[in-house]
């Protein structure tokens, strides 16, 4: 699997990453490191906790990385779950943007995951 | 249609001039004749007063001598009764005086009683008898005793001597010559001449050469023709006239001449007066006047044919030319027709060629993509599929553009945009697209500006890239590996003006070449030579007709093309292009002394002038031998060159052995920089090792020259390579990043610092706000804060740094955050903060900020 296909299947625009980081050495090196990042633990435990204003800045934290890889759906879900959360809204509609962030976090970190299968291999 | 008119003219003409002629030669005839019986009715009237006169003369001469006879008579008294000698003597004396030759008695019986003369016979005496008898006096003709003929005159009277005695008259005897003469009968001028005849047709009085004593008898025999009758029935017809008394008149011919008669009956006497008159004398006068009616005929005749055959032959040119000029715009008319079928033809051609041209690449591109689809487990083949795929989609794309640019100027909506154009960009601009192809196929590749004045010019520069391009890349298409391509551009006045220059473009190519049939149809659409050389050449064949309509069409400029077989093509693009109002930059440069290396002379000395005109001297070499002799020589006298500018590709020693040489001479001070056509990566490796500082682009343009060389205005380290300018130099600055999120960070650290930025981590605005506070004064020189924290988040820390008692504690704070809306931004900037990025990171936005802020 190609750092491309790898955007591809977790729905980010590799174009744009490429645009920005301008080498696939970074692009990839980053990527790899997004497994590592401990945004979405936090956001999770955050969320179990009821912790609002950690979660809000998890949440805002998510974004922002998913904005500079260019991760499109988890940059979506992000973002709206951000601005649930930035209003103070911990109920059922945020809890359900939860579940579609968790969603396409597991999707981004798989696609990722075989990426780095392949490549380390 | 021409023949017709011809013909109808030519038949017309003949026919105009057939009656012209039967006109003519009626009038001439019918003339002929009138003239004829002119001539007849003029003889007639001439003759019959001329007959008329000799008649009255011939009476008035009669008459005398009968008065004198009657006077003669009147002597004889009526008494006498016997012969009286006295008075005989005296009647002789008298008639004597009156020159009478002959005088005597005549009795009734018809016996002479002559006085004096010799005995006299009356030829013809009864008719004289008769007369005499009845007391007239009466003419008659006799003879003498000789024989000679005697007119005798008779005058009624008694005898004197014996009145018993039966006598009738007295009757005096006359020649015949006297009354010939008197009339004139002989001689006639005129050659009319007469004769007197008595009724039975012999002579009175006849012509010379009458020879015969019947007028008659020499009729039958001498007369040929007399108006159309016979000799008898003329004679006839004159007795007839003669019997009657009345005058006769006509012609006839003798002796082959043509004669006029005219009888009259002679007064006293029995006799008749014949007149003629050769038609000779009048008919020559008649006849002169004919001559000259018919020639007046034949001339005005031949003036009016001439006028015609004149009108005709005009009419005949105007016919022609209307002709001609029906002719003329029938072919035309065809000729239109042609075009407009080969027109028609051409475009189902080119229909036909378009759906062939659009159908391969789609083809293999649908092909392409059945195959990929079937093979999706096997990304090998997959790759493969798209890689063709996207090569058939380029040509696609390439053709359809070709087929737009086609319809626009077929449909004459192409248009140029002129624009200011720098000639040096745009040769920059085409070398740097062809070196992949030409490196690929390990061509040979140059490109020469000579004496280039003006860079700046009018142009549409997208459209001349085009035509360049295009004529580049067929050559490097049509010149197999290891070929040569030169690319020329030199400029010389124009004619158009000194607003004007004229630019010529040279591509050469040692390629494979075109044939002569094929050139002749190179700027035609889809033209490409049909032979297995170039069939898997890629290509849409339209190319040529485009960049021909660009450069003569809309550019009014010229293209030339030399082309052999088998030897190279040569396209040469003449343009007239207006020169662009602009100030050029006053490139100037100090006083240096330079080195040109290059093997072609004419660049070395275009180069040279170049640099003599931005203030440069220089000298140069063609080889990297002499070169080095060059250099160690000025260096041995303490003048060494400042920079060297090398070929590359040089003949013996190449320029990097050349530069490597320079080195071993000079040690590393000098800057040597490597010109060359080819691409700086390929050799950048090899030529930094040895010693080369760096590299000028050909083409070598003016400002070329002055943008390379004007670096080394300052002292600048050796070796090292001039930074890429494309931001805001911000290389040292140090700055701090307040970041909560690692790989956030990461990407900062990594796009910025590689722009030469000097970053420091915060993790949150706690740590940020310490790290600050334990820096020395002025250590960091701008913040890029976060917003969202944990600790302290973005705005609560610049409030504090902002309230920190540094002198550096309004630093330029950048926020840079994810969150994009206005109140985000409104309220960094409430919080102290200078200016607000958002997230993703755009560096150079961010660069720009920092630049901006940091002055």
């Amino acid at each position: 699997m190609t750092l491309k296909e790898c955007y591809a299947a977790l729905n980010g625009d590799y174009e744009e990453a490429m645009g920005r980081l301008r080498s696939e050495r970074l692009v990839q090196k980053f990527v790899l490191k997004f497994l590592d990042d401990g945004s979405f633990d936090l956001l999770c435990r955050s969320m179990e906790a009821g912790d609002q204003p950690e979660a809000f800045r998890a949440a805002h934290t998510i974004k922002g990385v998913c904005a500079n890889m260019a991760f499109s759906a988890l940059l979506e879900s992000s973002s709206q779950l951000t601005e649930l959360l930035r209003a103070g809204d911990m109920g059922d509609q945020a809890q359900e943007l939860f579940q579609r962030v968790k969603a396409d976090y597991a999707k981004t970190a798989q696609a990722i995951q075989a990426f780095r299968e392949e490549a380390g291999g | 249609m021409k023949n017709r008119i011809t013909r109808f003219l030519l038949t017309s003409l003949i026919g105009v001039a057939l009656l012209c002629v039967c006109v003519f030669t009626f009038f001439a005839i019918h003339m002929g004749n009138q003239s004829a019986a002119t001539i007849n009715q003029v003889g007639t009237l001439y003759m019959s007063s001329m007959s008329q006169q000799t008649s009255v003369h011939f009476e008035s001469i009669i008459g005398i001598q009968m008065n004198q006879l009657r006077a003669l008579v009147g002597t004889i008294p009526s008494d006498i009764i016997h012969s009286d000698q006295g008075l005989q003597q005296q009647l002789m004396a008298q008639a004597k005086a009156r020159d009478f030759a002959y005088l005597g008695f005549y009795g009734n019986d018809g016996s002479f009683e002559m006085l004096y003369g010799s005995q006299l016979t009356v030829t013809d005496p009864e008719p004289f008898l008769d007369s005499l008898r009845k007391d007239q006096q009466k003419v008659a003709i006799g003879t003498d005793a000789q024989g000679e003929k005697v007119v005798l005159l008779g005058m009624p009277s008694p005898h004197p001597s014996t009145p018993e005695h039966d006598c009738a008259a007295l009757v005096a005897g006359l020649p015949v010559s006297y009354i010939s003469s008197n009339l004139s009968l002989e001689e006639n001028n005129e050659r009319a001449y007469s004769f007197i005849i008595r009724r039975d047709g012999s002579f009175v009085i006849r012509s010379n050469d009458a020879y015969r004593n019947n007028y008659f008898e020499r009729v039958r025999v001498l007369y040929d023709d007399v108006n159309g009758i016979t000799a008898d029935e003329y004679l006839e017809e004159l007795e007839a006239a003669m019997v009657r008394g009345v005058d006769y008149s006509n012609e006839f011919t003798m002796g082959g001449e043509r004669y006029h008669l005219y009888c009259t009956r002679l007064p006293y006497s029995e006799w008749y007066l014949i007149t003629f008159l050769p038609y000779g004398s009048m008919d020559s006068i008649v006849t002169g006047f004919s001559h000259e009616w018919s020639s007046l005929t034949i001339l005005s005749g031949t003036i009016i044919l001439t006028a015609l055959l004149l009108v005709f032959y005009k009419y005949y040119g105007l016919t022609r030319q209307q002709l001609q000029e029906v002719e003329e715009a029938r072919q035309a008319a065809e000729a239109a027709q042609k075009e407009a079928e080969h027109a028609n033809r051409a475009k189902s051609e080119f229909l036909s060629n378009m759906s062939h041209d659009i159908r391969t690449p789609m083809n293999a591109i649908v092909g392409m993509t059945a195959i990929a689809i079937a093979n999706l487990k096997d990304p090998q083949q997959v790759h493969n599929c798209l890689k063709k795929i996207t090569l058939s989609s380029k040509h696609l794309l390439g053709l359809i553009n070709d087929v737009l640019d086609m319809s626009k100027i077929e449909s004459g909506k192409m248009t140029l945009n002129m624009d200011q154009v720098s000639l040096r960009e745009v040769m920059d601009g085409i070398v740097a697209i062809c070196q992949p192809q030409v490196k690929a196929k390990r061509q040979q590749f140059d490109v020469f500006i000579h004496d280039i004045s003006t860079e700046n010019v009018l142009c549409d520069s997208v459209r001349l890239n085009q035509v360049l391009l295009n004529l580049l890349s067929n050559a490097i298409k049509f010149t197999p590996e290891g070929g040569e391509i030169h690319m020329a551009l030199y400029e010389e006045p124009s004619p158009k003006g000194d607003n004007f220059v004229r630019i010529h473009i040279e591509v050469k190519d040692t390629g494979i070449g075109m044939s002569r049939d094929f050139q002749k149809h190179i700027f035609d659409s889809f033209a490409r030579e049909d032979s297995a050389r170039v069939y898997r050449t890629e290509g849409t064949g339209l190319g040529m007709a485009i960049t021909k309509y660009i450069v003569v069409d809309a550019m009014g400029g010229t293209i030339e093309m030399d082309s052999e077989q088998g030897k190279g093509t040569r396209f040469c693009v003449t343009l007239d292009l207006e020169k662009a109002q602009v100030m050029e930059e006053d490139m100037i440069l100090p006083s240096w002394n330079m080195l040109v290396v290059d093997d072609d002379r004419l660049l070395c000395e275009t180069t040279v002038a170049a640099l003599n005109s931005i203030g440069i001297s220089a000298d140069w070499t063609l080889d990297g031998e002499s070169a080095v002799d060059m250099v160690i020589k000025r260096h041995n006298r303490g003048d060494d060159y400042q920079i060297i500018l090398l070929d590359w590709k040089l003949p013996g020693m190449d320029g990097i052995a050349t530069a490597r040489s320079i080195r071993r001479e000079l040690g590393d001070k000098v800057p040597i920089l490597l010109i060359s056509a080819y691409d700086w990566g390929e050799i950048e490796g090899k030529a930094k090792e040895a010693g080369i500082t760096g590299f000028i682009a050909k083409p070598l343009f003016k400002s070329t020259l002055f943008n390379s060389l004007r670096q080394f205005t300052e002292p600048l380290q050796v070796g090292e390579k001039p930074p890429e300018k494309k931001g805001p130099d911000l290389r040292g600055r140090r700055v701090l990043v307040a970041e909560d999120n690692e790989l956030n960070w990461e990407i900062a650290s990594e796009l910025l610092s590689a722009e030469g930025l000097e970053l420091t981590w915060a993790e949150n605005g706690q740590t940020c706000v310490e790290m600050f506070e334990q820096s020395p004064v002025g250590y960091f020189e701008a913040i890029l804060m976060d917003i969202r924290m944990p600790i302290m988040g973005g705005y609560e820390a610049t409030q504090v740094i902002r309230t920190l008692e540094r002198p550096d504690r309004d630093l330029p704070i950048i926020a840079m955050t994810a969150d994009a809306f206005a109140e985000d931004v409104k309220r960094s900037l409430d919080c102290g903060m200078n200016a607000h990025i958002a997230k993703p990171i755009d560096v150079q936005e961010v660069l720009r900020l920092l630049d901006k802020y940091l002055k």
